[in-house]
């Protein structure tokens, strides 16, 4: 139950981003990648969600929970992101931003029911009717996070989720992002260049 | 805009500016008329869609400026009606001098309009040199405007007679009247067809066929009568039932203009188009607009010819240079070259006979051209029906064909 | 003229920031008085006044007599069927064409292309277009004699057809690369990759992510584009002279025909027809509107839904089908026009004209510079005028949010719309009684200023997105480092809006250059423009002229897109983040 790449490399022309990557994250635990802007941190994260732009060459496997996500298309992949923006939908509200990560199958009062459930264990309790755009950075990035956990992703990819938000806020929304991602107990990929966002200070250098 | 003292005044205001403006040019001869054309700037409004017409224009646009120093504008329009309008709104907004229209060119209904609602300069076509050398004699038309009398308010500028062009690449024997025209069109289904009404060249065709096939003949040139509308016309309405579901696109759509119409002569979509103008197949030959195989008939018994003229609105702010103009397109020089079919080839109004042996010798030089029809083959020209005539046709067209 | 708004516009931004506001009232003078006018003196005649007519009575008889003509009926029909057609047909392609190629190198192609594809005259498309499809035309040229067996074309009903299908297709392919401008301007704005990507990370297949994500926060800044074709599409004179059906025309043609009719009582019917296209104009906007507020309704509430598959999902691969129908078409008729300019004659069932000739040019040539020259300045003038008054009025909007203060001018500011909703035959009439009365037709200053009433909103329309996402802080910086402010509005925001700048003012200068109806109106026949020239040769018959017209038109505003791409790369050759 992990996510596993191996001998990951991508190039763009005849240039090579980075030295040929292999790594394991098994489930529950947060790899690091580190790395200076412009590196193809970034890059790399589209390739394992299969996002990559036209123009890039890819190759080495990338395999989740044993099974290989090369080729497979994005949306079938149960691959999560989280960026630094929060990427809120504005024409919805909280409950419809988290409510839109639900599978289908879900009843409305079961949906309802789930986000409640969810905002409640993450501070936001009532928050549910709130236009996204009265929110503070914290709370979005909390209800971003969950609405990417709440689509059962089987891993998560974070996109230096921590770089726009407050020095005083930055430790909290950090804590609430491991716990979470603890508790699904699933693989989880972060790439930033701060090296302090690591959870455990390890983290692996991107060349 | 509506109240009555305003119009009353402004009617006043038009009766002291003709008095005023127009009593002393009235009164003026020739040469101070040329005097006073000297450095004015004449608009000359007109459809401008054939190169061939622009191109002519702007000969005689270069030679008045050489010879009087009258700068000619030519501004081509798709439809002289939008002209008409904008004299109209000038005449609305009060503008009884400074009008943007010198000189136009235009006839029959745009005529009667312009006659009737004083938008025209009164007579003056009496005082040009060049106006004595028209045919009034033989080609009454000249006077009478779709039988509406011109009283010398526009000046003869072309003569035209309808006739039909067909490819002879196709059609061995051209039919010569209605009733063959609709045998012809039944045995080539979909290539014949006519401009819908209201476009001129489709009203004519109706006229053309209600004139040939009624056998009333007469009544038509007087005002129409609403009673013996119906007996007068029942023949034409037989005749075009009969014809409409043979013509191209089995009459579900016509085209819109007499253009289009030799546009898809050339394209051979049909073989039978028509035109006002005798040497318009020669002319379309030399520029390779129509293939090398077209030629012209007319029916027996004549066709329909009128006149196009020249106008000057009441408000010109350059009737002197206007007037001079419409003189030097009158002259000999200017009708013979008109004439041409390698240049356009627009029948002259002249009568040869007043002509001097050394300007008869402009229009003998003249090659008639591979597709046209001596004076002789043209045959008779019939007259234009009663203007009222068209108006009651038109509506009943419309109603059968047009819904 | 220009020079002295040119200095109130200095004045305004050295000064303090408040007078900034002159730029809205000054925008809305243009507009609305002028146009309400244009209509009242329009409409005049429908109630049966007429002075130069020698009518002054009230009177609805021009209603009956229109309300009574064998030929409303057929018109309406083709009127509605083209108008409402053409513009759901175009926004649905549009939108097809951005959810299914969006991020693709076709996207990259067609977003290329718009420039060449906007510069293209509607008339000149039309009369390309027809030539393509007519049974004498290329398409089926391709094909005969061998393998069709056609030697004359066949007698079908495929232009002109009395259900304005081909005028439809027409409208179609000419609005749709208009709003895909404004869905790449609109999306400029949202982080469309990135909420892709989210979504599909959601499990979202991409349509159902158009449909949930992106069009309902794109829709907003598609509506009014949307509801100028409509207009545009239901009051179109010209596309429906050339290949709109004949027996009964559109309403727009009929209007237009009883407005030149030499029988001058024809004008009462027609001021009562511009008045009628004015209410099924409106009818038709209300409509569009009721019904986007139904589609809304119905889709919050399926938004939730959960359903990840799009039954649409085997379709996707048609959008590069439809793209390409798209850009094919478009070469095609341009490809034509090309071959008639250069041809002496070009008869059924010839793929290549017999003949060329260059004769079709050289004889054009030297008639083409007056108009081409008019064009140009009238063009260029009305859209630096523009875009004086649309940044003005897009700072004053900024200053106004900063400050939070309401602005009844610039809330009112939808007006400049108002010409691009109204159909120009419904009030230009009035507009030329109007300038006869105070003696202003036919100067540059009245040309510059009808065409400005045009140009204007579709610059704004153009810029708006952009300029609304201009990261104001660039210009803090500036300030923070010395500059004063009118300074930094100069040196930093003019500086790197110039390509959208640039590239807004290319869309107005080809729509100035368009401009047919208006010209002619206000013109007083003194402004011999390449359009007015082009519209009155396609009165004619010769398609070769017409074609060196068309193409000469089609040239001009190229030029006007080729300038706005290609002075910022030369300005910023060094400048790799301004390149995009």
């Amino acid at each position: 139950m992990s996510l596993v790449l191996d001998s990951i490399k991508i190039s763009l022309g005849t240039v090579q981003l980075f030295k040929p990557l292999s790594l394991t994250a098994p489930p529950g635990s947060i790899v690091t990648l580190m790395g200076p802007s412009g590196c193809g941190k970034s890059t790399l994260l589209a390739s394992i969600c299969g996002m990559l732009d036209p123009g890039f060459s890819f190759s080495g496997t990338i395999a989740l929970n044993g099974r290989p996500l090369n080729g497979i298309e994005m949306e079938h992949r149960k691959v999560g992101i989280l960026f630094q923006d929060d990427l809120l939908f504005p024409h919805l509200d909280v409950f419809g931003n988290m409510a839109f990560g639900l599978p289908a199958r879900m009843s409305r009062r079961q949906k309802r029911e789930r986000v409640n459930n969810s905002l409640a264990a993450a501070g936001l309790e009532g928050f549910g009717a709130r236009d996204i755009a009265t929110l503070s950075g914290g709370q979005k990035s909390r209800v971003s996070l969950l609405r990417a956990l709440l689509a059962e992703p089987e891993a998560i990819l974070l996109d230096e989720p921590f770089s726009k938000l407050d020095e005083n806020l930055r430790g909290s929304i950090k804590q609430f992002v491991f716990d979470q991602i603890g508790l699904m107990n699933i693989p989880a990929l972060m790439v930033t260049h701060d090296r302090s966002d690591s959870a455990d200070g390890t983290y692996i250098e991107l060349k | 805009m509506a109240y009555c003292p305003k119009r009353l005044l402004s009617i006043v205001i038009v009766m002291l500016t003709i008095m005023l403006n127009l009593a002393p040019a009235l009164a003026r001869d020739w040469p101070q008329i040329i005097a006073a054309a000297r450095g004015q700037t004449v608009y000359f409004n007109g459809w401008g869609g054939s190169e061939v017409i622009n191109r002519y224009i702007s000969w005689a646009a270069g030679q008045v400026n050489q010879r009087y120093g009258i700068t000619v504008k030519h501004v081509k329009v798709a439809d002289i009606g939008d002209v008409v309008s904008r004299i109209l709104a000038e005449k609305s907004g009060g503008r009884t001098s400074g009008g943007s229209v010198d000189l136009m060119w235009i006839n029959g209904e745009n005529f009667h309009a312009m006659k009737d609602n004083g938008l025209l300069l009164p007579p003056y076509t009496q005082m040009f040199p060049n106006y004595r050398l028209v045919d009034t004699e033989n080609k009454v038309s000249t006077l009478f405007d779709f039988t509406v009398p011109v009283d010398n308010q526009e000046s003869p500028w072309g003569m035209a007679q309808l006739v039909f062009l067909y490819d002879s690449e196709v059609v061995n024997d051209p039919p010569s009247t209605m009733a063959e025209l609709l045998e012809f069109c039944k045995d080539h289904k979909g290539r014949f067809s006519y401009p819908a009404p209201p476009d001129f060249y489709g009203t004519t065709f109706i006229k053309q066929a209600l004139l040939e096939l009624t056998g009333e003949r007469e009544l038509l040139y007087k005002p129409v009568d609403i009673g013996k509308f119906d007996q007068v016309t029942a023949p034409l309405w037989v005749f075009l039932d009969a014809l409409h579901p043979h013509l191209w696109r089995g009459g579900k759509a016509q085209p819109k203009s007499a253009p289009e119409m030799k546009r898809l002569l050339a394209d051979r979509e049909i073989f039978i188009s028509l035109s006002f103008n005798p040497a318009e197949a020669s002319n379309a030959i030399a520029t390779g607009e129509l293939p090398e195989s077209i030629r012209t008939y007319v029916h027996e018994g004549g066709t329909i010819g009128n006149t196009h003229f020249l106008a000057i609105p009441f408000n010109s702010s350059a009737q002197e240079g206007a007037m001079v103009l419409a003189d030097f397109l009158l002259s000999p020089e200017a009708q013979a070259r008109k004439s041409d079919p390698s240049i356009w080839g627009d029948p002259t109004v002249l009568a040869l006979a007043k002509l001097s042996p050394e300007q008869r010798t402009l229009f003998d030089t003249i090659s008639l051209g591979v597709a046209s029809l001596s004076p002789e083959e043209l045959g008779p020209v019939i007259l234009e029906p009663h203007a009222s005539w068209v108006t009651a046709i038109e509506k009943e067209w419309l109603k059968r064909y047009s819904k | 003229m220009a020079e002295a708004l040119f200095k109130i516009a200095v004045s305004a931004m050295s000064g303090r920031r408040n007078r900034l506001k002159i730029f809205p009232a000054l925008t809305l003078a243009v507009f609305l008085l002028p146009i309400l006018v244009g209509l009242l003196f329009t409409w005049a005649p429908a109630f049966g006044y007429l002075s130069a007519a020698g009518s002054n009575r009230f009177s609805l008889e021009p209603f009956a007599t229109l309300l009574h003509h064998p030929s409303l009926p057929g018109a309406l029909r083709s009127t509605f069927i083209s108008g409402i057609g053409a513009s759901l047909m175009s926004l649905g392609l549009a939108l097809w064409i951005a959810a299914t190629l969006y991020g693709s190198r076709l996207w990259s192609t067609i977003e290329l292309s718009l420039a060449p594809l906007l510069s293209l005259p509607h008339a000149a498309f039309a009369i390309g277009f027809s030539f393509l499809i007519a049974p004498s035309g290329w398409l089926i040229r391709s094909v005969s004699p061998f393998p069709s067996g056609f030697t004359y074309p066949p007698d079908w009903t495929t232009n002109g057809d009395p259900w304005a299908i081909s005028l439809t297709l027409t409208m179609l392919f000419k609005e749709t690369p208009f709003l895909l401008l404004m869905i790449f301007s609109g999306l400029s704005r949202l982080d469309v990759r990135r909420t892709i990507w989210v979504g599909r990370s959601l499990g979202y297949h991409r349509l159902r992510i158009w449909t949930r994500l992106i069009i309902p926060q794109l829709y907003p800044m598609l509506r009014l584009p949307l509801l100028a074709v409509l207009a545009y599409s239901l009051s179109v004179v010209d596309l429906a002279y050339i290949i709109g059906p004949s027996l009964p025309p559109t309403l727009a043609v009929l209007i237009d025909r009883w407005f030149h009719d030499p029988d001058i009582s024809s004008r009462f019917v027609g001021a009562a027809g511009a008045l009628l296209l004015l209410l099924v104009t409106l009818a038709c906007i209300s409509s569009a509107l009721v019904l986007e507020y139904l589609i809304s309704k119905i889709a919050s509430r399926k938004i939730l839904d959960g359903r990840r598959k799009s039954p649409f999902e085997l379709l996707v691969g048609s959008g590069s089908f439809y793209a390409l129908i798209l850009l094919g078409v478009n070469v095609l008729s341009l490809t034509a026009l090309m071959l008639w300019s250069v041809a002496h004659s070009w008869r059924f069932p010839h793929f290549f004209p017999a003949r060329f000739s260059f004769s079709n040019w050289s004889t054009a040539l030297s008639h083409l510079l007056e108009p081409v020259f008019v064009s140009a300045l009238a063009a260029f003038l009305s859209c630096l005028l523009a875009i004086i008054l649309v940044v003005g009025c897009f700072e004053n909007e900024q200053n106004l949010a900063r400050s939070r203060i309401d602005s009844i001018s610039q809330r009112s500011l939808w007006i400049i719309y108002l010409p691009l909703l109204i159909p120009q035959i419904s009030f230009l009439f009035g507009i030329q009684v109007l300038l006869i009365i105070f003696n202003l037709e036919g100067s540059w200053g009245t040309l510059i200023w009808i065409h400005l009433v045009f140009v204007l909103p579709y610059v704004f329309l153009t810029l708006a997105n952009t300029y609304r996402s201009y990261d104001q802080r660039y210009s803090y910086v500036g300030t923070a480092l010395g500059a004063r402010p009118l300074r930094s509005f100069f040196r930093v925001k003019l500086i790197m809006l110039t390509k959208p700048i640039l590239f807004s003012m290319a869309v107005g200068f080809g729509v100035s250059i368009a401009q047919y109806l208006p010209t002619l109106y206000v013109g007083a026949g003194r402004f011999a423009t390449i359009t007015t020239e082009t519209v009155s040769l396609a009165s004619g018959s010769d398609r070769r002229v017409m074609a060196v017209y068309a193409l000469s038109q089609f040239l001009l505003a190229l030029t006007g897109f080729l300038t706005a791409i290609v002075l910022p790369a030369i300005m910023f050759r060094n400048r790799r983040a301004m390149q995009n």
